[in-house]
């Protein structure tokens, strides 16, 4: 063997070392996955399909499922101080939503913060999982975090995104990279979130349509989350001034237009935080992700322009029944955060609050009749 | 920065060598020292043998190489190393002592975890024949075997090349390296390594881990060398197989 590979290995001249280096080294990924303004979804099937026809209605669902670890004491999201969940953890949190998707049937879904590959969640595949374990036969996930690391708090690999869910075939299904934080320096921005809107066409037989799901900034300081809402409305006027029909939604990370409560600093105040100290040279006072005052009509262009599941009037004749979302253990919801959009029709618009276990959001139905 | 800079040495270890001669079954002239920017301190001994020590402080290792009876052309050593993993694994929990959230920046393991007291003892067999002029081939394998006073949470694994299969004797009790290198001197300063190495890596949720390093060496003298080039690998992690490609750089100096 010795005798084969010398006369081999003595023939790599200095400059053919060099020359197969760079030919490898053009190979390499990078470190953070920084994607385009506009690129193509990971599509993603079921391992059985089963085909389905035309319907005159839709179901439609939207939800975040905070990597299916349900209430569990995540450190990033809440007060807690868990960063790796267990395997079995994870599996039973997915089998929770499962269990309650199955229970609604929609026909099509949007998640939000769906793990396809990371550290926390034990490299869990959660967008095929999820498929396996319902009853869609199609996916399309976008994502908003991938990176080989994430150099903070032991968190490691990284690979969350939006998903969307469809019984019927999704086709050009596309990535489109929302504007990254204002607020932030070039090494956190790096490595930190890129949120998107995904969009994709549902090839129902005869009457195909587009759904669109996004995930808004939560913690940005700054207009951020004003441009991510401008952006994803953007898509949404693409699609209505081509003429096609589109259902559209998900965590906007923002409090409808006549929501009451504008802050909640104290409610999301972990251990050792203080807020509100007013008078002290302290910058911001207000915790991040928690103060909407500056932000309150954000929202208002999407009321006029398209119809919700959940209409205004709807919301402010009784709040506390459309809440969404609570953080961390706290099963007591007290915002709204989450939405559903058509440029057509909804009926049935559903607050699913009975699922305040299963997410620190809860899902919200409704059902879209097809023009 | 101090802190900054000791992390970026951590994450360095292992992505230079080889050292002068420590892939090969060669050892140091008695009396010989040298160390490199991101390669140990070694020093040749006078009855036959040589000690190398990392001047890591927070993950110290000590190892012991001594030549065999030549087997026909080749000629061999051994070499058998004893390490402590406990403080620098602890260390990479909270390397600029930040806590969790705040946030812990450049934590590669959750301090959600306890790391507990372990060791291993790592030995290994080298055989090399051939000389610098003519390319030198050295060819070894080695055993490492971990023990820790208490179970480490598989979870607590650092998903990374190089790294992963360094530290996966400590999650799984167990692990096999066999390497070989290539050294030639084509010119009076100038020489090239290509070295390889597998770890296998029974028990854990990647099993295996191929790296193979080119090196071009420049020799000032006796007294310094620089080596630089890549570092090509090809592994599997809990999550999955993926190949990294990193640039190796290291300084060296002897005496």
């Amino acid at each position: 063997m010795v005798e084969l590979i010398s006369p081999m290995i003595k023939q790599l001249t200095p400059i053919k070392f060099i020359l197969i280096f760079g030919i490898i080294f053009s190979s390499c990924e990078p470190i953070v996955n920084k994607f385009d303004d506009i690129e193509g979804a990971v599509m993603y099937r079921a391992n059985n399909i089963v085909d389905v026809g035309a319907q005159n209605t839709v179901k439609v669902m939207t939800w975040n499922i905070r990597f299916g670890v349900a209430r569990l004491r995540f450190f990033g999201d809440g007060c807690g101080d868990r960063v790796v969940l267990k395997e079995s953890e994870v599996l039973e949190g997915l089998e929770g939503l499962a269990e309650k998707i199955k229970q609604e049937d929609p026909d099509i879904l949007l998640l939000q913060e769906v793990d396809v590959q990371s550290k926390k969640t034990g490299y869990i595949d959660q967008a095929q999982w999820l498929l396996d374990h319902t009853d869609f036969n199609y996916g399309a996930y976008a994502s908003m975090w991938e990176s080989q690391v994430i150099l903070a708090d032991g968190l490691g690999r990284v690979n969350t995104g939006n998903l969307i869910l469809s019984k019927w075939k999704l086709e050009n299904a596309e990535r489109y990279q929302l504007p990254l934080r204002g607020d932030q320096d070039a090494l956190t921005k790096y490595f930190y979130l890129r949120r998107n809107a995904i969009k994709a066409k549902v090839a129902m037989p005869g009457k195909p349509f587009y759904a669109v799901n996004t995930h808004l900034t939560a913690f940005a300081t700054d207009d951020t989350k004003q441009k991510h809402i401008d952006a994803f409305k953007a898509i949404l006027d693409g699609i209505a001034a081509e003429g096609g029909y589109f259902i559209a939604g998900g965590d906007l990370n923002e409090i409808p237009p006549n929501a009451s409560k504008l802050d909640y600093c104290l409610d999301d105040q972990c251990k050792g935080e203080s807020f509100h100290e007013y008078g002290i040279d302290k910058g911001d006072t207000h915790k991040e992700g928690s103060y909407f005052a500056p932000e309150i009509t954000w929202l208002s262009s999407l009321f006029k322009s398209y119809t919700p599941a959940i209409p205004l009037d709807v919301y402010g004749a009784f709040e506390t029944g459309h809440f969404t979302h609570s953080p961390d253990d706290n099963l007591q919801l007290d915002r709204k955060l989450d939405y559903l959009w058509t440029n057509t029709t909804w009926i049935n618009g559903t607050t699913h609050q009975e699922a305040t276990e299963l997410s620190d959001h809860i899902p919200v139905s409704a059902t879209w009749v097809i023009p | 920065m101090k802190k900054i800079i000791q992390t970026i040495l951590f994450i360095s270890l292992g992505l230079a060598g080889p050292q002068w001669e420590d892939e090969s079954a060669g050892l140091l002239s008695p009396g010989r020292h040298e160390i490199g920017l991101f390669s140990p301190f070694r020093m040749g001994l006078h009855n036959g043998s040589e000690i190398s020590v990392n001047k890591f402080l927070l993950l110290p290792s000590v190892a012991y190489k001594t030549n065999l009876a030549q087997f026909h052309k080749w000629k061999m050593a051994y070499r058998i190393q004893v390490a402590y993993p406990t403080m620098a694994m602890r260390w990479i929990q909270s390397p600029l002592g930040m806590k969790l959230g705040e946030p812990d920046m450049f934590a590669l393991i959750s301090p959600e975890f306890t790391i507990p007291q372990m060791i291993s003892v790592y030995g290994e067999l080298m055989g090399t024949t051939g000389a610098p002029s003519d390319g030198r081939l050295s060819i070894n394998g080695g055993l490492g075997i971990g023990l820790n006073g208490k179970e480490l949470a598989q979870r607590a694994t650092v998903d990374l090349p190089i790294i992963y299969p360094r530290l996966s004797v400590y999650y799984n009790g167990i692990l096999i390296k066999i390497g070989g290198e290539y050294f030639r001197q084509v010119k009076e300063r100038w020489s090239y390594v290509i070295d390889y190495d597998m770890f296998l890596m029974p028990g854990g949720r990647g099993r295996f881990a191929f790296e193979q390093k080119g090196l071009l060496v420049w020799s000032k003298s006796k007294k310094f060398r620089l080596l630089f080039g890549y570092k090509l690998i090809a592994g599997e992690y809990p999550f999955g197989s993926q190949a990294h490609l990193l640039p190796a750089l290291d300084l060296q100096f002897g005496w």
